[in-house]
């Protein structure tokens, strides 16, 4: 116990020593959520589309207007299709709206007018908004034009709720889910160097000529750092809740706990990489190219997992952040609903007590080839 | 009954054999010294001794424990400083001594090995902003702590002054009971002239164990004679000299001196680290740095180099202002700095040629004179090895070897000889005397009183300062000593009154 | 001269590829992780909602309503279907993410339809889940709609939107993802293989040696630029031959416009990764610069979100970012045939920014001697 101690009471002193920790505690989740308050909009999107109108009724150019009026798009009018085309190659314009020139002539006889709506496919999700905006204003302009009588009312109409988030903030679920993402890169770059470092300053060896157990060594990493994980996750949820005023509708406890759990599995991945490599130029280049991206794209955050296949659903069970993502929206959008907690919990225990299990397994208590 | 007992043991790396069939016993109560030349084995068996490593095949009893398999008993019985002496340089003295207590479950009572150590002053500095000599006693002190029946020491003595060294020996003598046991691995054979025991290995094997005055009375013929017993010093010529050649012209006219350094200052904050360093080393002359750890050496010789930047005066090679026109004044000089230095990843030969096309040698010169430094110094059955897994005394001639490599007419050489073993200290020195005959301009630092023997000039420095330049028989004499050693701790000590 | 120039930088050059070739670990890192994650996220991520979950209130029960939901149950995109009869269970199951989407057909549904009298069906969405919720809800929308213009028999005056996505006909969502990936990616491994090679050497005292060669500040940096950059353009030349030859994905473009705007993007990282790498003292600084680029470099992208859509400040702000404009040639190149012009616009900023990093980093070896 004096042993461990001892050996926690070094590390916050390293700790302490070197800012470069405390920097990857506090700056980067500062850093990070600014970033997804700020810099990531996910649902204002507004497009610029080029807009030619070549049929000459005088009642079509509202229609025209009607695009130039949208709080979704920005409208530039195009005479020559040329130009049109160029703009589009050279993103200027995002996608365009071609009126062809027996539009008002077809739906004056109560038909169905073609609307030619051209998108950017290189950009996928901005050429899904182009066509949805485009036929949504055109509709709506249709049913407030003078042909609005040559109309028919739908019968079923569907009605859209989206629940947890009414006003759908995109920010009210990207800054809790983000936290996910930063907190994998604090929990793996706080630890990866931190074993491969005593044994390139040959503290190691010292340490091994004592009677520290190999209990001790490993404990003596994770305590500390989860302490300092705990206090940033913190300040994580501080900033989230307590300056960007993202509702949160769960248990401060419940919060903490399963975040525990994650910091514990998320610390078992970077001291597994340190203390497996034993280098830290090594461990840094796998540190910096697992940390970052694969929390990021694979996670749920920004891409679903439900469209995956099968296969690699299977395989983004292997990333803590996925379980944490999937709790932790949900404790602050829906509030704690204890089936989910307890599944994402228990995955997160599994995961973590292998990688623990890894971590002891792979501290030598002798020096290896040399 | 003897503290260690080893049969037949036998350890390997890969295909080198580190340990070849070897027994022996420790004694208990005694001071036993291990020498041998660089990859004798030495640190590999300190390490098979404690179980940080398992033998091939072959036992070894320790205090009646067998480490391989009962390591964590052992452990609580014996002190071991590994060669980085296992310090946290990023915490305190004190933070240190705490943490190693704590381990092995101590209390906390440092005032005895403070005062010891004369480290009291700077309890709360970071262990990383000692000196060398310093660091090795808080070493020493960290494996002290729990008076261990067994201590084992991996060449304690490196890099550290005359006068550190001395407090170190007297700091083990006074802090050990008389049953203790210790196994001291040096380069020093002065220093394991004066134990009880010397154990020689060779190529893994023992090849001398026995008292050291029954080889030898005095530590200069025992030295003598360890060198025969390790294959012997063959005094020839040296061939790095009579291959170098100096391909630009000498303009001694313009300048009569080939290093000069005006006024140095290197100030941080209100301390000065060096202070008003002023000399002029003539072409061919070989001029000494000596002083205590932390004395301003490094500091000076980083200036010289261009490595840092003085605070005032200016430092110049050949005529050329080293800050003017360093690439010009670099092309000069042949530079070994004090730890090891060269890409580990890069095998000897790759280190050699990547210095050869640096300096600018062209390629089939660069062939021709890669052979030729591998052949002069004995590189041939290494020469395909990673640089970093080479023992240290390879290392370090490595490292010359890569400063020689431009047939530079200067040399600076930052404790080159540190870590290395006899004979190849004297192969060294031997190249050194011989290229400063050919006209080679040498500034060297040392912690090896018998190399200062060597140089035309020495500058004793304390504190940022010069307090003696002479030859040493000037020295020797302002001391009223005989000996360098003497004259060294003599004159700091005058200094410092 | 001049020879005696190239030798030295040739030497140096090589040094850096042993230093990095040598050691099969760190070349497998080098390799493996981007191409295994290459292929990851080509297979995993799509934007596309795909195996949606639904749960169904019923209350009317006739054959209209089962006719409705036979449309969801055809529908490819829709997966499992729960029939509940109370609200309580409704609720369950979106609570705890059974399901994505919830259906609610009023008892007035088949009354309605057979009087032509509208009516509703509500349509929940679970808003914890990304925008994968608005973009399940529409497609449920849709089906609604479908079945509405079906039995009103789709008379009357409308609207018929005729849909062109250039570039991407079918709005492949891998098309947009690996060309901006293949960006991602060369940016992780240029910036591993630059950010720690100064500060590491550094720490093993080998740059003083350099330092202390006649080598000028110049060449150690030409030494330090080029190994990465061969190794980080091979790889990148690699990977788009996998997304040619493996994903078919067509390459649209001219390949020597690709080569040189790959040749400058990377550039610029490399002079990045050596400024941050020449301003830390120590490995475990590096990786800290390494990821405070990192991060806010891949967000502020314009991948995750349009850059269009950012606060004006932070609109500028991008103009400093490579990889900005590092995926808008990629993906330019590739999936539209960017042509010379519009490729010269993008490779200015990344011109400047390589020359103000390199020139940084050159500046800051000098300098670096305290």
């Amino acid at each position: 116990m004096k042993i461990l101690s001892a050996l926690i009471k070094k590390e916050f002193l390293q700790i302490i020593r070197d800012p470069s920790s405390i920097i990857i505690a506090f700056v980067l989740p500062l850093l990070s959520i600014l970033i997804y308050m700020y810099g990531v909009n996910l649902d204002s999107v507004k497009v610029t589309l080029g807009i030619k109108n070549d049929d000459s009724n005088s009642e079509i150019s509202t229609l025209v207007k009607s695009f130039g009026h949208s709080k979704y798009v920005n409208s530039i009018v195009f005479d020559n299709e040329q130009e049109l085309e160029e703009a589009i190659t050279r993103s200027k314009i995002k996608g365009a709206v071609i009126i062809p020139n027996d539009f008002s002539t077809k739906i004056s006889r109560g038909q169905s007018g073609d609307l030619l709506i051209i998108t950017d496919g290189t950009e996928v999700n901005t050429a899904n908004y182009v066509q949805s905006y485009s036929t949504a204003i055109a509709n709506s302009w249709l049913n407030t034009s003078k042909y609005k009588y040559l109309t028919e009312n739908p019968v079923v109409r569907p009605v859209l709720r989206v629940w947890y988030n009414q006003d759908l903030n995109s920010h009210y679920f990207i800054l809790p889910g983000s936290i996910s993402v930063t907190m994998t890169l604090i929990g793996i770059l706080l630890t990866a160097l931190v074993v491969a470092r005593e044994w390139e300053r040959g503290t190691m060896e010292a340490l091994l000529s004592t009677q520290v157990r190999k209990i001790d060594i490993v404990l003596g990493k994770y305590i500390p750092y989860f302490t300092l994980g705990m206090i940033s996750m913190t300040f994580n949820v501080f900033l989230c809740v307590g300056v960007f005023k993202v509702p949160f509708r769960g248990h401060y406890l419940v919060l903490f706990a399963v975040s525990a759990l994650f910091l514990f599995t998320l610390l078992g991945v970077g001291l597994t990489i340190s203390s497996k490599l034993k280098n830290q130029f090594l461990a840094s280049q796998v540190a910096l190219s697992i940390g970052f991206l694969p929390a990021l794209m694979l996670s749920g955050l920004m891409f679903p997992i439900n469209s995956m296949p099968r296969f690699f659903q299977i395989l983004t069970g292997i990333l803590p952040p996925r379980y944490f993502i999937t709790f932790i929206e949900s404790e602050f959008m829906a509030g704690t609903i204890w089936s989910l907690v307890a599944i994402n919990a228990v995955f997160l225990t599994v995961l973590g007590l292998l990688l623990f299990f890894l971590v002891y397994k792979s501290t030598d208590m002798r020096l290896g080839g040399k | 009954m003897p503290t260690v007992t080893i049969k037949n043991l036998t350890k390997d790396f890969g295909s080198t054999t580190a340990i070849n069939d070897l027994s022996l016993e420790i004694e208990k109560g005694k001071i036993t010294g291990l020498i041998g030349a660089d990859g004798a084995g030495k640190t590999t068996l300190i390490r098979l001794i404690i179980g940080l490593l398992l033998p091939k095949s072959g036992s070894i009893d320790v205090l009646g424990l067998n480490p391989f398999t009962q390591k964590p008993q052992l452990v609580s019985k014996i002190g071991y400083m590994p060669q980085k002496f296992g310090l946290y340089e990023d915490l305190t003295v004190i933070e240190n001594l705490r943490l190693y207590a704590d381990l092995k479950n101590q209390p906390y009572e440092f005032d005895k090995m403070l005062e010891f150590t004369s480290l009291s002053p700077f309890q709360d500095r970071l262990a990383g902003a000692l000196s060398g000599g310093m660091k090795q006693k808080l070493g020493l002190a960290c494996t002290l702590l729990g008076t261990p029946e067994f201590l084992l020491l991996d060449e304690p003595s490196v890099g550290v002054d005359p006068i550190s060294r001395r407090d170190l020996m007297k700091m083990v003598r006074d802090m050990i009971s008389p049953e203790t046991t210790v196994l001291w691995s040096t380069a020093y054979l002065d220093e394991a002239h004066s134990f009880d025991t010397a154990v020689v290995l060779d190529k893994g094997k023992v090849i001398y164990n026995g008292k050291p005055h029954d080889l030898e009375e005095s530590p200069k013929e025992f030295e003598d004679k360890v060198i025969e017993l390790m294959g012997g010093y063959k005094n020839e010529p040296s061939k790095i000299a009579e291959n170098y050649v100096y391909s630009g012209e000498f303009d001694l006219e313009a300048e009569q001196c080939t290093v000069v350094a005006d006024n140095l200052e290197k100030k941080y904050g209100n301390f000065y680290a060096v202070k008003n360093n002023s000399f002029c080393i003539k072409r061919g002359e070989i001029f000494g740095l000596l002083g205590p750890n932390g004395a301003g050496k490094s500091t000076s010789f980083k200036m010289m180099c261009g490595l840092s930047k003085p605070t005032s005066g200016t430092a110049k090679i050949m005529g050329i202002d080293i800050l003017k026109n360093p690439a010009k004044a670099r092309s000069n000089l042949g530079y070994m700095a004090q730890k090891f230095s060269l890409y580990g990843a890069l095998t000897v030969r790759q280190n050699l040629e990547f210095f050869a096309a640096a300096y600018g040698i062209g390629l089939f010169d660069r062939k021709k004179r890669v052979d030729e430094i591998i052949e002069v110094f004995d590189f041939q059955d290494v020469q395909n090895q990673k640089s970093e897994d080479l023992p240290l005394g390879f290392k370090q001639r490595l490292s010359l070897a890569c400063a020689l490599i431009h047939n530079p007419p200067i040399l600076f050489l930052d404790e080159p000889t540190s870590g290395v073993d006899v004979i190849a200290r004297r192969e060294f020195w031997n190249h050194i005397t011989s290229l400063a005959k050919k006209g080679v301009t040498i500034l060297v630092t040392t912690h090896f009183m018998d190399e200062a023997e060597f140089c035309d000039r020495i500058s004793l420095f304390y504190k940022g300062e010069a307090i003696a330049v002479g030859s040493p028989a000037e020295l020797k004499q302002k001391a009223g000593v005989s000996d360098m050693e003497n004259a060294f701790i003599n004159l700091i000590k005058e200094s410092g009154k | 001269m001049i020879i005696e120039y190239l030798r030295r930088i040739l030497a140096l050059i090589k040094k850096e590829f042993i230093t990095i070739w040598k050691d099969p670990k760190s070349r497998g890192i080098i390799i493996a992780m981007p191409l295994l994650q290459l292929f990851v996220f080509a297979n995993a991520i799509t934007m596309e909602v795909k195996n949606i979950d639904t749960v169904i209130i019923d209350r009317d029960n006739s054959v209209e309503s089962r006719e409705l939901v036979s449309r969801f149950e055809h529908s490819p995109r829709f997966r499992k279907f729960y029939f509940v009869d109370n609200e309580k269970d409704f609720q369950a199951k979106i609570d705890n993410q059974k399901v994505q989407i919830g259906v609610y057909i009023n008892n007035d549904f088949s009354s309605s339809v057979k009087s032509k009298k509208p009516t509703d069906v509500l349509v929940i969405a679970d808003g914890r889940q990304t925008n994968s919720a608005a973009i399940a809800g529409g497609y449920a929308s849709q089906i609604i709609e479908g079945y509405n213009s079906e039995i009103t028999g789709a008379k009357g005056a409308g609207i018929n939107p005729v849909i062109r996505n250039w570039f991407n006909p079918n709005l492949e969502y891998r098309w947009y993802i690996l060309t901006v990936i293949i960006a991602m990616l060369a940016l992780v491994i240029t910036l591993l293989l630059t950010a720690l090679s100064i500060a590491r050497e550094r720490e093993m005292g080998t740059f003083d040696q350099l330092i202390v060669s006649p080598l000028s500040s110049f060449e150690i940096l030409l030494g330090k630029t080029i190994p990465p950059l061969v190794i980080a353009m091979g790889l990148t030349v690699l990977m788009t031959l996998i997304i040619v030859a493996g994903f078919k994905v067509p390459f649209a473009g001219s390949i020597w416009l690709f080569l040189v705007s790959i040749f400058v993007s990377l550039l610029s990282i490399v002079g990045v990764g050596l400024f941050i790498s020449s301003i830390c003292k120590t490995q475990q600084q590096a990786i800290l610069g390494v990821i405070t680029f990192q991060m806010p470099s891949v967000l502020l992208s314009g991948f995750i979100s349009p850059i269009e859509d950012m606060p004006p400040g932070w609109q500028y702000l991008t103009w400093i970012n490579p990889v900005r404009f590092f995926i808008v040639l990629t993906r330019g190149i590739f999936l539209k045939g960017m042509g010379v012009e519009d490729v010269w616009m993008n490779l200015v900023p990344l011109i400047l920014i390589a020359i103000v990093t390199l020139s940084l980093a050159s500046w800051t070896f000098k300098r670096k001697l305290d």
